[in-house]
């Protein structure tokens, strides 16, 4: 078996220097599988778990109200934290995390097209939304949600998503800045080859922040994976009480 | 088995991913230390936030001493080859990882070899 696993890091090797092959081109209109988040090749973007751009060379163009709601917020530092020491709503009364903020939890998600919503599943706390395609648009007076609203539609092969209808009781991201009920977030779904998505992402809020706050995020398809559960209220807080006991 | 976590390690080492960070707090452990075991597992929970391992230290200094430690979440492991009778009571183990600040016999696991001495992956990626 030792003998099995020297060849197999030799040929690892071998493999490594040579180019790699061509992705297969994305199915047309198509996003459709489990997804992965993953930085882009090369980079090391650790802030990406916690915000959207780096906060030293391209911070947040952040409103008096979302400044005085920014300094509020006690962060999970990296994740190294006690739970006495962040406000953090997901952290420590399991909110849903919101839109776009889903997307730093460490877990996949799946996408699902069926002919008038685009289910979109993501690991974490079985967050769903349902992205309608049926040519509905976003009403002027939304009931608000943790998720939002959101209506999607193709523009070529990229899936366009627009949400609003969201309350102000989530953060934007891991760091607490603040969104209010004003929110609206503009998801691009681009898939530029079979395995790689790139989803850009847009967010104004004429409460929070004085212009768009826009980034990039990286996924890659996992084929062989499926979505497990994960249950916030069930697991996670059982869980604080025990690391607040200690 | 082992062939499994030898290839699984490779494609680890071959992929540049992310740091993921932890959802739970890591603060509570001193992060400059790192302690290792060899001993005999009681119990696993293979359950979210975190996938927790209980032993019996056989040997050294601590021999005789009841640990346990923590890995990521049952998804992740599973979907890097665990299932939930991956350790067993009764399976010799070396863990390593970083000790409780406050000195409670609890690790947060960095390496984890198994019964057949071979390492266990503790990401799917």
């Amino acid at each position: 078996m030792r003998t099995l696993a020297v060849i197999l890091i030799a040929s690892t090797a071998v493999i490594a220097q040579q180019p790699a092959p061509k992705p297969a081109p994305a199915p047309a209109r198509d996003i459709s599988g489990v997804w992965m988040m993953r930085n882009p090749p090369g980079s090391n973007r650790a802030w990406t778990n916690f915000t959207f751009t780096d906060p030293k060379l391209e911070p947040p163009a952040l409103t008096a109200w979302g400044e005085a709601k920014f300094k509020e917020a006690r962060d999970s530092n990296g994740g190294n934290y006690r739970l006495d020491e962040t406000n953090d709503p997901v952290l420590t009364r399991c909110y849903p995390p919101g839109v776009p903020r889903v997307y730093f939890h460490p877990y996949p998600f799946e996408v699902l097209h069926t002919p008038k919503v685009t289910f979109l599943m993501y690991e974490y706390d079985h967050m769903l939304r349902r992205i309608y395609t049926d040519g509905r648009t976003l009403g002027a007076d939304l009931d608000p949600l943790w998720m939002g609203h959101s209506v999607g539609r193709w523009e070529g092969n990229d899936f366009i998503v627009e949400s609003t209808g969201f309350n102000d009781r989530t953060w934007l991201d891991r760091l607490g800045h603040a969104h209010s009920d004003q929110l609206k977030v503009t998801e691009r779904f681009r898939r530029i080859d079979r395995d790689h998505l790139h989803l850009d992402i847009t967010m104004e809020d004429p409460l929070a922040l004085a212009k768009p706050w826009k980034t990039t995020f990286f996924y890659e398809l996992r084929p062989g994976w499926e979505l497990g559960e994960i249950s916030c209220s069930g697991d996670y807080l059982e869980w604080n009480k025990v690391e607040a006991r200690k | 088995m082992r062939t499994k976590w030898c290839v699984a390690g490779l494609v680890m080492g071959v992929m540049v991913w992310m740091p993921l960070g932890a959802h739970h707090g890591g603060a509570a452990y001193d992060q400059t230390k790192s302690m290792t075991f060899q001993g005999t597992v009681t119990e696993m929970q293979f359950a979210n936030p975190h996938v927790l391992v209980y032993w019996d230290v056989k040997s050294g200094e601590a021999a005789g001493q009841k640990w346990s430690g923590w890995m990521t979440a049952p998804n992740k492991l599973a979907r890097a080859g665990w299932t939930r009778k991956t350790l067993n009571p009764g399976d010799t183990i070396t863990v390593s990882g970083t000790p409780h600040k406050d000195g409670t016999h609890v690790l947060q696991i960095r390496k984890l070899v198994g019964p057949d001495g071979a390492d266990l992956p503790l990401t799917e990626n």
